[in-house]
């Protein structure tokens, strides 16, 4: 029995070599172009840091620096107050994005959906709309602070109105830019107010509303960074970047950078999936 | 069948972005009957699709009223299901869900079950098992329309509205729909009303075919009726000796409708020159043998040498588009049947009296009457034979073709046929049918034979479809054939352009009439602007020239009369004759004031001008008493005597025919 049990491993070992081996072969053309592209980056980055030309440190300094390599070793460290490791900073902006993110899409699908089907109520909102979606995040906190006179819950406002401009106006669009056919067909069917939202608007409307639910994800991170830094004394990743830039910690900051970099990324794919999953792009 | 849908009146008006108007439909009419098939057919953009969206509700009427059974159409519903020109499925339901959603909406108060099994039935209906489950993006345009069509049908509407339902399908999958919906509308006993652009979809699946006008404004400009018996099957169809009629009709009135807004677009002005008030005329005409002073004028240059610098010679194959182009004004003349300017001047197109007239007389004799040549070997060598043969089997349905009510040819025919004891309504059915298309007609048995100018008669005979039974020789020799006709109130507008086209047409006849000229007249109608027919069709005169195999009886074929003996003066008594026989088959009212018309619309006065300026001398007042084969003279004297003298006649209505003061004539 102990004697076969390498060769029992052995082809296993040789199935997962294979099979990522053809993976890379089928991959390879798709792959190879960002990888190259990443290093010659770096390697740009790294030559230009040690030329001299500025004090921004290098990529390697995320390894050299004996604090920033601790940070990127053990994320889930936690010693009370702000101490925490970049897992628990990252968890606790997310948590935040996520409330003000969730406040942001039911808000915005809703009045969407009522202002998209009346064409005097998009006639008398288009102004307001239009003006207070260009109103920067930033902008946004000293208002919600004197408003709501606390960071956690400023926070989450900041977050739920820089995101419900996009969600609103792009499901707004799509409401009205249902095809006529799909609102003859419900009208010669004289279809009930519910069965039209269900089996016309909603679906019709799907693709826009998640265009708006993309954009919004992206700017709702971007804002949480931007509150964050602003609002200190709280848990949170952009909190995070201003204390290390305070106490001239540099390779944090570029240490944090990349984890707001990846974490805006798969909330990126995360929402794409789930849009492949709900409404699929259709001919 | 009882009245379902009733469109009355009804105007659509669009308002306009710039603040302006469009007016897509204008004073629409229209009945629809349990059961029936109805076609709207037209160009893009004539609002039919506007008129279907109208009976369904979608769009509501500026002015006038739509009812379904009786009730006012104010919102779309399900008894008027509408299958959209591009399916309308839901994409993000399958094929069962699609046709769900129309039984539970429509259905919501049956079991669950009954509605499942209307789903499942209609889905076999259209032979859609296999993709029941499938999205519509997995399907062809073919399936998507079944579905559509399946989903229109399982909710059992009163009518069935189709927007150019196979508009996007390829030609098979088009034909197999067709069929299948043809089917489904019999077996169901559905009244469908369809918009389509396609003349064959709307003839073989149509009752009725409806035609509309271009826009602005457009309007029902005819509704034909399709008598080939149901159930249809594509090649009877196609067979059916109404199905080429109809079929030409339809794209005769397609065509008229791009030329009409060519025209529109174009606007001439009149070009005035040399004295005369408009020297850019376009004269219409239809290519026959009798054509010959009309392509002669223009060849060689008669047009030119009086004046008229800029005549646009207008090829019309049927004598549909003459009339079409006169009554709407966009020929300044034509070359007309004899008849055709008395029918348009007593109301014979559209019952309004358009007030024709005519000053020269172009051609003389040249017509025959052609039957198919399965009556020869059949011993049918006369008149009488050919009665004979009639009554023997009076089951069987005759047609012969004649190229317009008006036309010397319908008049020489019914004459020839009720002088024989043949009523030409009832023993027969006469059909207004193009004259190229008579051989082609007679070669495929549509039709049994035909009165026609040449040169078809003489194609029928050297292509042994037909033999000639009869020339105008024997019937009424020396009859007007072609005259030169325009309206009256063109007439009072340019009255000197008027004498320069007669005098160019009568120095053309004179050139016609000479022998030495023959060669090159042939060649000149044989080329593809006039006739398009090899030269050995055309003969002008000489009646002794062997063309075809038949032994006996041989007639004389050629015996065209352009010129001499006051063969170019509009007589008096000859219209009345017209007018006579026109009134004898029912085809326009004999005038009670038949002596103002006369005076009206026969203008002696412009032809004398001409023949004088041209140095002809006017010869004879009269050319005597009209006579016939039959023995009888025509008494100009007493008309309404010589109709009641009648035997085979239709019922005669005598009536005052108003004609619209000159000066009002003028300024419309």
């Amino acid at each position: 029995m102990v004697t076969q049990a390498p060769s029992r491993t052995q082809p296993r070992s040789n199935r997962v070599l294979v099979s990522v081996q053809q993976f890379w072969q089928k991959r390879a053309p798709d792959l190879i172009p960002p990888i190259i592209g990443i290093a010659v980056f770096l390697t740009v980055w790294q030559l230009f840091s040690w030329s001299g030309a500025t004090r921004l440190p290098g990529p390697l300094s995320l390894w050299t620096d004996t604090r920033t390599r601790e940070l990127l070793l053990y994320p889930f460290f936690d010693l009370g107050g702000l101490n925490k490791g970049l897992f628990w900073q990252t968890l606790a902006s997310l948590g935040r994005v996520a409330q003000g993110y969730t406040a942001a899409a039911i808000v915005g699908i809703a009045a969407g959906v009522l202002v998209g089907t009346s064409p005097w109520l998009n006639k008398a909102t288009y102004p307001i709309f239009q003006f207070l979606r260009m109103v920067a995040p930033l902008a946004w906190v000293p208002i919600a602070l004197v408003a709501l006179q606390q960071n956690q819950p400023a926070a989450i406002f900041v977050i739920f109105i820089t995101a419900v401009w996009p969600i609103l106006i792009n499901t707004i669009e799509g409401v009205r830019q249902i095809p006529e056919d799909y609102d003859n067909v419900a009208k010669v069917l004289q279809l009930s107010r519910k069965d039209y939202y269900l089996n016309i608007l909603f679906p019709s409307a799907l693709p826009y509303i998640f265009t708006g639910l993309r954009i919004a994800i992206g700017l709702a991170w971007l804002a949480i960074i931007a509150a964050e830094i602003v609002m200190s004394g709280i848990v949170g990743i952009g909190f995070f970047i201003w204390d290390a830039y305070q106490q001239n910690y540099i390779s944090e900051i570029i240490l944090a950078v990349f984890y707001i970099g990846f974490v805006g990324l798969l909330l990126d794919r995360l929402i794409a999936l789930l849009q492949m999953k709900i409404a699929p792009t259709r001919k | 069948m009882s009245l379902l849908v009733a469109v009355d009146q009804v105007d659509k008006v669009f308002s306009l972005s710039d603040g302006g108007e469009y007016i897509a439909l204008k004073g629409i009419d229209l009945t629809i009957k349990t059961g029936e098939f109805v076609s709207f057919i037209g160009h893009s953009g004539c609002g039919k699709s506007t008129l279907l969206n109208m009976i369904a509700g979608l769009s509501l009427p500026s002015s006038g009223v739509l009812t379904l059974e009786g009730k006012k159409i104010t919102e779309p519903g399900p008894d008027r299901m509408v299958v959209f020109q591009n399916y309308s499925l839901l994409p993000w339901r399958s094929v069962r869900e699609n046709i769900a959603l129309a039984v539970n909406s429509v259905y919501g108060d049956l079991p669950k079950g009954d509605r499942r099994s209307i789903v499942e039935e209609h889905i076999n209906l259209v032979g859609l098992q296999q993709a029941a489950d499938k999205m519509p993006d997995q399907l062809s345009g073919g399936m998507k329309q079944r579905v559509a069509i399946a989903r229109a049908l399982a909710i059992r509407p009163k009518l069935l509205l189709l927007d150019e339902p196979f508009g996007a399908l390829d030609a098979l999958t088009r034909g197999n729909l067709q069929t299948q919906l043809m089917r489904i509308c019999d077996e169901n006993n559905v009244t469908a009303v369809m918009v389509t652009h396609d003349v064959d979809e709307a003839v073989l699946l149509s009752d009725r075919i409806v035609m509309l006008t271009n826009g602005p404004g457009a309007e029902i400009g005819n509704i034909l009726d399709v008598d080939i018996p149901r159930p249809r099957q594509r090649m009877e169809v196609v067979e059916h000796p109404s199905y080429y009629s109809l079929r030409s009709e339809i794209i005769y009135f397609l065509n008229q409708q791009k030329r009409i807004k060519k025209l529109r677009a174009r606007k001439t002005t009149a070009v005035a020159r040399h004295g005369l008030e408009k020297v850019n005329l376009e004269l219409g005409f239809v290519p026959l043998t009798a054509c010959a002073p009309v392509a002669i004028a223009k060849e060689k240059g008669f047009f030119a040498k009086h004046g008229l610098d800029e005549v646009n010679l207008v090829r019309e194959t049927s004598w549909r588009g003459i009339v079409d182009g006169i009554a709407g004004g966009y020929l300044d003349a034509a070359q007309m049947p004899s008849g055709m300017p008395l029918w348009f001047s007593l109301g014979g197109h559209n019952n309004r009296p358009l007030p024709v007239v005519s000053a020269l007389t172009m051609t003389r004799n040249g017509n025959a009457i052609t039957l198919a040549r399965r009556f020869y070997d059949q011993g049918v060598h006369s008149l009488d034979s050919f009665r004979a043969m009639l009554h023997r089997t009076p089951d069987t349905q005759r047609r012969m073709g004649m190229v317009h009510p008006s036309s010397m040819h319908n008049l020489l025919l019914r004459y020839w046929l009720a002088a024989g004891g043949i009523d030409p309504d009832k023993d027969l059915a006469l059909q207004t049918i193009p004259p190229a298309q008579m051989v082609v007609d007679l070669k495929n048995n549509a039709i049994d034979g035909f009165c026609v100018g040449e040169p078809w008669n003489l194609r029928a005979a050297m292509d042994e479809v037909g033999f000639t039974i009869a020339t105008d020789r024997e019937i009424y020799d020396g009859h007007p054939g072609k005259v030169l006709g325009v309206r009256e109130d063109w007439a009072v507008a340019y009255p000197n352009t008027h004498i320069a086209l007669t005098k160019a047409l009568l120095d053309a006849c004179r050139y016609c009439a000479d022998p030495e000229n023959e060669p090159e007249i042939r060649q000149i109608l044989s080329q593809r602007a006039y006739l398009g027919t090899p030269i050995d069709y055309i003969h002008l005169g000489n009646p002794t020239t062997k063309v075809c195999t038949l032994d006996k009886p041989m007639r004389e074929y050629a015996h065209h009369l352009f010129f001499g003996d006051g063969a170019n003066r509009p007589s008096r008594t000859e219209p009345l004759w017209h007018m006579a026989q026109l009134a004898r088959w029912g085809d326009v009212p004999f005038p009670r004031n038949w002596l103002e018309i006369l005076e009206r619309i026969v203008r002696v006065d412009v032809y004398s001008t001409a023949a004088r300026e041209l140095g002809l001398l006017d010869t004879k007042f009269t050319r005597g008493h009209i006579h016939l084969f039959d023995g009888t003279d025509f008494d100009a004297e007493d008309p309404i005597g010589y109709l009641n003298g009648l035997a085979i006649k239709r019922d005669i209505t005598i009536a005052e025919v108003v004609l619209d003061g000159r000066m009002a004539a003028l300024a419309a």
